[in-house]
């Protein structure tokens, strides 16, 4: 083998993320862990939400006051989508995990289920929450 | 688009690379500066323009990106004729490993257009323009586009790639079932050109901790195989936060193998394993 | 270069060997992840059915017996979810000390909202 002297400057190391191509496997793949810690936050704002309710109608009409604004309104939709992404991103995982749908053509087919899934639902999801809420 | 084999390049792309800095995370050394264009010879009618990393470890200069202009009438048809063409007729220092030029020894493994597969199996004509070619991902390069893989051996021998039992010798060969052989299929084929190992972004992140996929494919060709009797050991080497589980399924592996074999699923298999051993 | 610089490749690819473990994180949560589906849904649903209700409405919900229990479970599972899923994601980009740092500041807050919520939903459900 090629013997390295300590006195050499290191090797460059080759460029990756900089250059590998963006494909469906990594971008779900970064979506679902993305959605994963989006998740994480919308948590956060959910157990302010409980204490706030356990707090009294004071506390609590300032929460759903923050969520109503348009702000909120947006956040509480961000959650929406990346709740159904990490759902059906989520049970895709959970069909690989047992060890089915590997092959090139079902990991493609079922990454574009998802991206279409996940917006679906978040559409319908939101319909449904407007018309109930008038 | 439904991608139904590894060897479909995609006529449309949304995103030629991830939208993050292009120094994101890059040591000084590894910084990639512009290099020189070298221009097609007189009167070349078809002309294709390939960008191509350079480094020269004998010079105190950076990575750099050169543009060479290939006659394409005077050239064959696949991304090694190119390279071979450059270096015979217009720079004789440009490297990179061929051997077979047919896709069994794995030597021209490089990141072509972003994505890896072998320089002597990617059709000129498959590649946009102007064409780019860096050596294989995250490897450290020893010259132009040689990667030193001394790192990914490594990982490869620490799988122990040979048949391991105790059973003595017996007085002939160690017998297999045509199904028990055909269990191998899809994993014996592995030519170790590491194309999955350098596409897989868990082990640009990992890679001294995590195997990647190369190394755990060939694990479970050794799991798989009937004549084994060293299933345990083989699943305590492999049993680890890192080595086996920063396998993230992104399976960036699966779409990018050049042999078309599924390392992706080769670890969903090693992970059922351990659990089987488990519960 | 580092003290490293003199290992053979085989004894820097082994580092400290194999932990001989880590199918019980990835099993738990995938377990989690199942028990979620119903848990999630249920909730999603749940919340769009309550849009636009007042206090009075929300707490009559919340002190259901199913719905104190459906909160409960929904609120460790997915905690407990959520720490497994984010110690991946810390391990997988922090190294080195502050690595430890976050894990112990994560696992924490974790287990701290958890147990909030959890008395939020029971302080509801119980309290006078
Ligand atoms: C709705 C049902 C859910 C399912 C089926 C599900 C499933 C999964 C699965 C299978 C993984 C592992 C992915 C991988 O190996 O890369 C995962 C990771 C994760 N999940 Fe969930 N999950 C659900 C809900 C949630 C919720 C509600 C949260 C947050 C509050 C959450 C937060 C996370 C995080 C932070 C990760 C780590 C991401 C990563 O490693 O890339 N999940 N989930
Ligand atoms: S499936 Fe596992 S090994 Fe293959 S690219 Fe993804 S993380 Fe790497
Ligand atoms: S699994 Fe495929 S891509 Fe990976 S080393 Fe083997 S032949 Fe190359
Ligand atoms: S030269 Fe052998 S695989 Fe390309």
């Amino acid at each position: 083998m090629m013997p390295t002297s300590p006195a050499k400057r290191p090797r460059p190391l080759s460029p990756n993320i900089q250059i590998y191509r963006p494909q469906l496997t990594s971008v779900l793949s970064i979506a679902n862990r993305i959605s994963g810690v989006v998740l994480s936050l919308g948590a956060v704002v959910l157990v302010i939400w409980l204490l706030a309710a356990a707090a009294g109608p004071e506390a609590y009409a300032v929460v759903q006051g923050a969520l109503a604004s348009w702000l909120g309104q947006v956040v509480l939709f961000g959650c929406t989508f990346a709740f159904f992404l990490h759902l059906c991103g989520g049970i895709r995982h959970l069909v690989w995990d047992m060890g089915y749908g590997y092959e090139l053509s079902l990991i493609y087919a079922s990454g574009w289920a998802v991206v279409a899934g996940s917006v679906a639902l978040t559409v319908l999801a939101w319909i449904a929450s407007l018309l109930l809420g008038d | 688009m439904i991608i139904g084999s590894s060897d479909q390049v995609p006529r449309t792309t949304l995103l030629k690379r991830f939208p993050v800095p292009r120094n994101l995370g890059v040591g000084p050394e590894s910084r990639i500066g512009r290099g020189k264009t070298w221009s097609a010879p007189a009167g070349a009618v078809r002309v294709k323009a390939f960008e191509i990393y350079r480094y020269d470890p004998d010079s105190d200069g950076n990575p750099r990106l050169d543009t060479f202009e290939v006659d394409l009438d005077d050239c064959g048809p696949m991304v090694l004729d190119a390279l071979i063409w450059i270096k015979n007729k217009v720079d004789p220092a440009l490297t990179f490993r061929r051997s077979c030029r047919e896709g069994i020894c794995g030597s021209c493994a490089m990141t072509m257009d972003g994505t890896n597969w072998l320089a002597c199996t990617r059709f000129i004509s498959d590649m946009a323009a102007p064409a780019t070619v860096y050596p294989l991902a995250n490897m450290r390069i020893i010259k132009d586009l040689v990667p030193d893989l001394t790192h990914v051996f490594a990982q490869y021998a620490m799988i122990e790639p040979w048949l391991q039992t105790r059973t003595p010798e017996p007085e002939r060969e160690r017998p297999q079932s045509p199904e028990e052989r055909s269990r191998l299929d899809g994993y014996y084929e592995c030519i170790l050109c590491f194309c999955c190992t350098s596409g897989c972004p868990s082990h640009w992140w990992n890679g001294d901790r995590f195997l990647g996929p190369a190394a755990l494919l060939q694990a479970y060709r050794w799991l798989a195989d009937s004549r084994d009797e060293a299933t345990g050991e083989r699943l305590d080497i492999l049993e680890d936060p890192f080595r086996l589980y920063r396998c993230h399924t992104i399976l960036n592996c699966t779409r990018t193998c050049p042999k078309g074999l599924n390392p992706g699923k080769a670890i969903a298999e090693i992970k059922k394993m351990v659990l089987e051993r488990r519960t | 270069m580092d003290r490293q610089h003199m290992r053979s490749p085989l004894a820097r690819a082994m580092g400290l060997g194999s932990a001989k473990k880590g199918v019980e994180h990835w099993w738990a949560e995938r377990v989690l992840a199942v028990a979620l589906i119903p848990l999630t849904l249920w909730f999603v649903a749940s919340i769009i059915a309550q849009t636009g209700s007042d206090h009075a409405t929300f707490i009559t919900w919340l002190r259901m017996p199913v719905t104190t229990i459906m909160m409960v479970l929904l609120l460790v599972a997915l905690f407990h979810h959520t720490a497994l899923g984010l110690q991946v994601v810390i391990e997988d980009y922090r190294h080195a000390g502050s690595k430890f740092a976050a894990l112990v500041i994560m696992r924490l807050t974790c287990f701290g909202l958890a147990t909030a919520g959890i008395i939020a939903v029971l302080h509801i459900a119980f309290g006078g």
